[in-house]
């Protein structure tokens, strides 16, 4: 083989790598397919609060960057930002769970009421004063029209 | 000895009052950050930032988790939290300060200079920020900008990486602030 050849390989495998790379990344950082990938952690939004009130620390080590699926009533919905957001109820009044739900959930979003249960799945981030959940979307919510 | 607790307990109340209601907060305040370089532009935002500004003694506190920054491409998201900011070792950036000549009730808008501290990555530095801040009858609206150099927070960048990512970074903010109720 060729000086030439060889060097045309090792770029053609250096793309391949680095656009597959970047193509799994991508999905992996935007949580796209989130809906297809399987919670690790399901609790209850005043469990998850109570624990990051407790042990922030230790809170972190089991929830932090990983997918969960949280149930609890919606204490607010907010528009802030341009962003959907939802608020579950924690175990006091002061804290809460803060799902920021992706953008095609809109239509669903309008539909809740403040009160109602629901369930959320979304990628944990951590604790500030609440709670905090991104790419988040609803699981199986029963619409009370 | 119940007339001491009765005061004390009236105390409490009154000072929990007083800060309750010269407190306001927002959970969902916006940073975003650019890197501008003619090799490519980068930027992030967090929608999740939480602040409270206490109006009677001008101060402004915030508080921001590192990892909630939402990045175009995943490959920026991991360099940023694993390499340059180690959000493992300092999940938190956070800022107080001091808002200079504040008058909360004058109406309308009016820009102000925050003097005060930005930790990040465990690394403190003095700072000074321009915003602009609107009092729409009590809620409060503070935004600016602001640039941070790399260096400052001993932030390291592979030589390799270095012509990708600029030297100083801007940085804009949004805070839409409510009364902060219990």
């Amino acid at each position: 083989m060729s000086k030439k050849n060889k060097i045309a390989i090792f770029f053609f495998f250096l793309f391949l790598v680095t656009g597959l790379s970047f193509y799994f990344g991508y999905y992996k950082s935007s949580y796209k397919n989130i809906g297809n990938i399987s919670a690790e952690v399901e609790i209850s939004s005043s469990e998850l609060v109570s624990s990051f009130m407790v042990n922030e620390k230790h809170a972190n080590s089991i929830y932090r960057g990983k997918i969960i699926e949280v149930v609890g009533v919606i204490k607010e919905i907010t528009f802030v930002n341009d962003r959907n957001t939802i608020l579950l109820r924690g175990d006091n009044t002061y804290s809460s769970v803060l799902c920021d739900m992706k953008l095609n959930q809109t239509e669903e979003i309008k539909k809740l009421r403040k009160g109602q249960k629901i369930k959320i799945k979304g990628v944990c981030k951590g604790f500030l004063k609440d709670a905090i959940l991104l790419h988040c979307m609803l699981i199986n919510t029963q619409i009370d029209e | 000895m119940n007339k001491i607790i009765v005061l004390l307990v009236l105390l409490i109340h009154l000072t929990d009052f007083e800060t309750t209601s010269d407190q306001f907060i927002t959970r969902q305040g916006q940073i975003s950050f650019f890197s501008y370089t003619s090799v490519e532009n980068i930027e992030a935002r967090n929608n999740q930032v939480l602040s409270i500004i206490d109006i009677s003694k001008s101060e402004i506190a915030v508080s921001m988790l590192m990892n909630a920054f939402v990045f175009k491409k995943s490959l920026m998201h991991e360099h940023f939290n694993e390499s340059y900011i180690e959000s493992d070792l300092y999940p938190k950036a956070t800022f107080e300060g001091n808002i200079i000549d504040f008058d909360p009730l004058a109406l309308g808008i009016q820009t102000k200079i925050i003097k005060g501290k930005l930790t990040i990555r465990g690394i403190t530095k003095d700072i000074e920020i321009k915003t602009t801040i609107e009092n729409n009858n009590g809620s409060y609206l503070l935004t600016g900008d602001f640039e941070v150099a790399v260096q400052d927070f001993d932030i390291k960048i592979p030589p390799i990486l270095a012509p990708n990512i600029a030297k100083i970074i801007s940085i804009t903010f949004r805070f839409e602030y409510q009364t902060y109720e219990k």
